[in-house]
């Protein structure tokens, strides 16, 4: 489990903070109660500070890792019914899984507090979209309060819990990848007594407020849209609005767009020629902030994402039928509909404005990804870690398929295995979401021509598998289809940065807990056929992937395969922990032929080709999983010295350190 | 107050972030102000990384293509992949290291030919042997110390930060491996060439 300290640090302090970290602490100094959360770039560092905040501090707030973010909407709106001060963290598309109570929130509101942390990421560096979660807020009439940056980020999450006691209302969080990742001074305030991170909630029984059939949730309709209308008429005294200057030209700074824009007037020199608006609540864009920058004749929005502020001043523009240019991402579009703000953009469009000259190194169309004229460059897209578990199981898997001469629609998910889609694997056809390997392959399986060599292999982490795997597995063994589950157990969500899942019988803050197994719950859903096999031994993957593939082919009945291996980051931090050394391998050059199977059709990053053709292994990248020994035909790989049982063991077994 | 650019990037695994924090950090003790963005999740499985770090009177997080005052670098062809971010008057430090992308029959230019095109685009480049040395001490997790202490020797981080709030912000930051990233800091100061 990382280590937060700053997250508990004492009042009155300037410490360097992670955005993410800081959005913690902004919550634990509010009194925050109950957290639940699904791990997801780029929230992730939320949660696990204040995981590390309850363990030092008594188990106070309570803080869980819950299954999938629907299941941590559910649990922080039950606490909230009951009094508890409460948030859920999730990444941008997490909310659409958990977008049915979300809405359902919005109607019967709550007795304590409750915020929906949304981390959005334009430009998808981790993410399978860029959507914007404001619409959210307009569509479900929940208030959005977005951080001018990074460096107000602690404030913020501090004010929407506190906003959300007040309306007794859900209120939405919305950060940004350069807000959660981006790391600024930030002062501390002061932390509520433990005592007060207890949630002492009473239920109070009230059908008419707490159960949305029709003629309550008619009532409750009504009671929001009354809501909505004050909560406009309110918001604009928000302590993070504010208005800076006085010049003609309003230039309306939403969130982490507030810091592109003061920075871009400073350097164009227009301080004195606009009116800069820092707006934090973007949805409902107060009325009175509205009215005040439709006083202007010329306006520019700078929000990160789609034009979501642009739009409620236009609706409103058109209401009053003003005669105001109104510039963003719509219409004339100065700033592109797509991708983050950068400077370079904020200069030109404000230039643009302004009619001054944009400088040299603004004025350009979008930067080239590489400038360099004479070099060529490789592409380096993230690659399976050296001695990761997944490649020597994408090997076997490989030549089970082969063996079978079967030409299987590899159905993908998201994880560390979506990396699979790259070459010498390509076993990742379609990526869709979290859970539709198996939900998505059913569909391809039915609608596939029925040929013998027609296969469908959903391929699935066991953290994503406990999120949303279990409906799509039950409903193919409902409907009986013809498909194999592959389930790579690698006991941790790797990809986010080693967070417990059910799988794993760890909590969020490291206690021992309950524990899953894909194997035993695979068989409780009613597959018949389940088989367990050892993601490092490259033979056993193999045959048991041949056994349950012909099983699925002749059978026409679903099977799973659960291939267990440790994430070999994980291995090697348990490894040092147990003063356990685990064996470097070499090259035996008399051996080698240079066929090049291990550098090609492998592809260890460890495993290196030298002139002759011949390999070697970088000893500093080299993790001693032992994999290419079972990969060379010619017996070329040899250890440093023999593995011992305790490393194999770990390699087989470890678990995220607490 | 003036503001100093600093784009950070190599191979992610290669120490960049911590880096980029020691550097904050350090700006901080000396009551400046720092932000750093960062990449994280998926990008940084031995994928390309990029880190950006601005000193002193900045607000946005993004430096923008073309302003960066120094290129800190801990991979030669990560260098050139984001060489378009440095100013015209921009100094690189790069780590004489080349870290072959894995993936199958690709092509990856020499070495001369990687430096060449620094040199060519840069007011001054100085070529770091950060890996080589950090090997030499023992541990290749510190090259991104060595590679450091090499741009403080040239005065490319001054006024934010220097050796001494350097040190002191890796005492703190890693109380346990304190000595041997001071170590490397102090070897960096002196083992790079300079060219132009």
């Amino acid at each position: 489990m990382p280590r937060y300290p700053e997250v508990i640090a004492e009042k009155g302090r300037r410490v360097l903070m992670l955005g993410n970290v800081a959005v913690a602490r902004g919550f634990l100094e509010a009194g925050v109660q109950f957290v639940a959360a699904y791990p997801g770039t780029p929230s992730t560092e939320i949660v696990e500070a204040l995981a590390y905040a309850s363990k030092h501090l008594g188990g106070r707030p309570y803080v869980e890792w819950s299954v999938n973010e629907k299941v941590a909407v559910e649990a922080a709106l039950g606490a909230a019914i009951t009094g508890a001060k409460a948030v859920a963290v999730m990444k941008h598309v997490g909310l659409n899984v958990a977008a049915d109570p979300f809405f359902s929130s919005a109607y019967i509101g709550v007795k304590g507090a409750l915020v929906i942390v949304s981390a959005d990421d334009p430009w998808m560096w981790s993410s399978q979209n860029e959507q914007d979660n404001r619409w959210y807020g307009l569509h479900a009439y929940v208030p959005v309060i977005e951080p001018l940056g990074a460096q107000s980020a602690k404030d913020a999450a501090r004010l929407a819990l506190e906003y959300s006691a007040k309306y007794r209302r859900p209120f939405i969080y919305r950060s940004t990848t350069r807000i959660a990742h981006t790391r600024v001074p930030v002062e501390t305030g002061p932390l509520p007594s433990p005592d007060e991170l207890i949630p002492i909630g009473e239920f109070e029984r009230n059908p008419a407020k707490w159960t949305l059939v029709p003629q309550y949730a008619r009532q409750h309709r009504l009671e929001l849209l009354e809501f909505w209308d004050k909560v406009r008429n309110e918001l604009d005294t928000f302590p993070l609005n504010r208005v800076e200057g006085s010049g003609s030209i309003a230039v309306i700074g939403v969130g982490i767009g507030y810091r592109y824009a003061r920075e871009a007037a400073k350097i164009l020199g227009l301080e004195d020629d606009i009116t800069l608006y820092a707006v934090s609540t973007s949805v409902p864009l107060p009325s009175r902030i509205i009215d005040k920058v439709l006083s202007h004749e010329k306006i520019l929005v700078v929000e990160e994402g789609d034009p979501v502020v642009e739009y409620q001043l236009k609706i409103a523009q058109a209401e009053i039928g003003a005669r105001i240019e109104v510039y963003g991402k719509n219409g004339r579009q100065l700033l592109p509909r797509y991708g983050e703000l950068g400077l370079e953009k904020v200069v030109n469009a404000l230039a643009k404005v302004a009619g001054t000259k944009t400088p040299e190194w603004a004025s350009g169309n979008l930067p080239k990804q590489d400038n360099s004229r004479t070099l060529e460059l490789p592409p380096r897209p993230p690659v399976l870690c050296p001695g990761c578990p997944y490649r020597s199981l994408f090997y076997a898997l490989k030549r089970a398929v082969n063996k079978l001469r079967l030409k299987p629609v590899y159905s993908g998910d998201i994880g560390c295995y979506s990396l699979g889609i790259l070459p010498p694997f390509e076993v990742q056809d379609t990526i869709i979401d979290m859970g539709a390997s198996i939900g998505a392959g059913n569909g391809i399986a039915r609608s596939l021509s029925q040929s013998q060599d027609k296969v469908v292999i959903a391929v699935i982490g066991d953290s994503t598998f406990f999120h949303s795997g279990l409906s799509g597995l039950a409903n193919i063994v409902y409907n009986q289809t013809p498909m194999l589950v592959l389930v790579l157990d690698n006991h941790t969500t790797a990809m986010t940065g080693h967070q417990p899942h059910p799988g794993v019988g760890l909590s969020a803050s490291g206690e021992e807990v309950a524990m899953l197994t894909v194997e035993d719950t695979a068989r409780g859903l009613g597959v018949e056929k389940v088989l367990v096999a050892d993601s490092f031994d490259i033979s056993d993957s193999q045959e048991k992937l041949v056994e349950a593939l012909r099983y699925v082919v002749e059978k026409r009945k679903p099977a799973v395969v659960v291939a267990k291996g440790a994430c070999m980051l994980v291995a090697l931090q348990n490894a040092r922990r147990a003063r356990v050394k685990p064996p470097v391998y070499y090259v035996d050059e008399s051996k080698c032929t240079a066929c090049g199977i291990c550098y090609t059709a492998f592809n260890c990053p460890a495993i290196l080709r030298q002139e002759n053709g011949k390999a070697r292994i970088d000893p500093a990248l080299c993790t001693g999983c032992g994999e290419c020994v079972q990969v060379c035909p010619f017996n070329a790989f040899k250890p440093s010295k023999e593995p011992s049982p305790e490393w194999l063991k770990i390699m087989r077994t470890a678990r995220p350190i607490p | 107050m003036e503001t100093l650019n600093i784009v950070v990037v190599g191979v992610g695994g290669q120490g960049l972030i911590s880096l980029a924090s020691i550097i904050a950090s350090a700006a901080l003790r000396k009551g400046y102000n720092a932000i750093v963005a960062e990449t994280h999740g998926l990008s940084q499985r031995g994928g390309t990384v990029i880190v950006h770090v601005r000193l002193g009177d900045a607000e946005a997080p993004l430096i923008p293509p073309k302003t960066a005052n120094v290129l800190l670098a801990m991979e030669l062809i990560e260098a050139n992949r984001y060489l378009y971010y440095l100013s015209p008057n921009g100094v690189i430090v790069v780590n004489d290291y080349i870290v072959p992308p894995p993936l199958p029959k690709i092509k990856i230019p020499a070495r001369d030919e990687l430096l060449e095109n620094l040199k060519e685009t840069s007011k001054k480049l100085i070529l770091v042997q950060a890996t080589e040395e950090a090997l030499k001490l023992g541990d290749a997790r510190v090259a991104n110390m060595v590679l450091l202490g090499a741009a403080l020797q040239n005065g490319l981080l001054r006024p934010f930060v220097d050796f001494e709030s350097i040190k002191e912000a890796i005492i703190e930051t890693w109380p346990k491996a304190a000595d041997i990233n001071i170590k490397a800091l102090e070897v960096g100061s002196n083992s790079y060439s300079v060219f132009k």
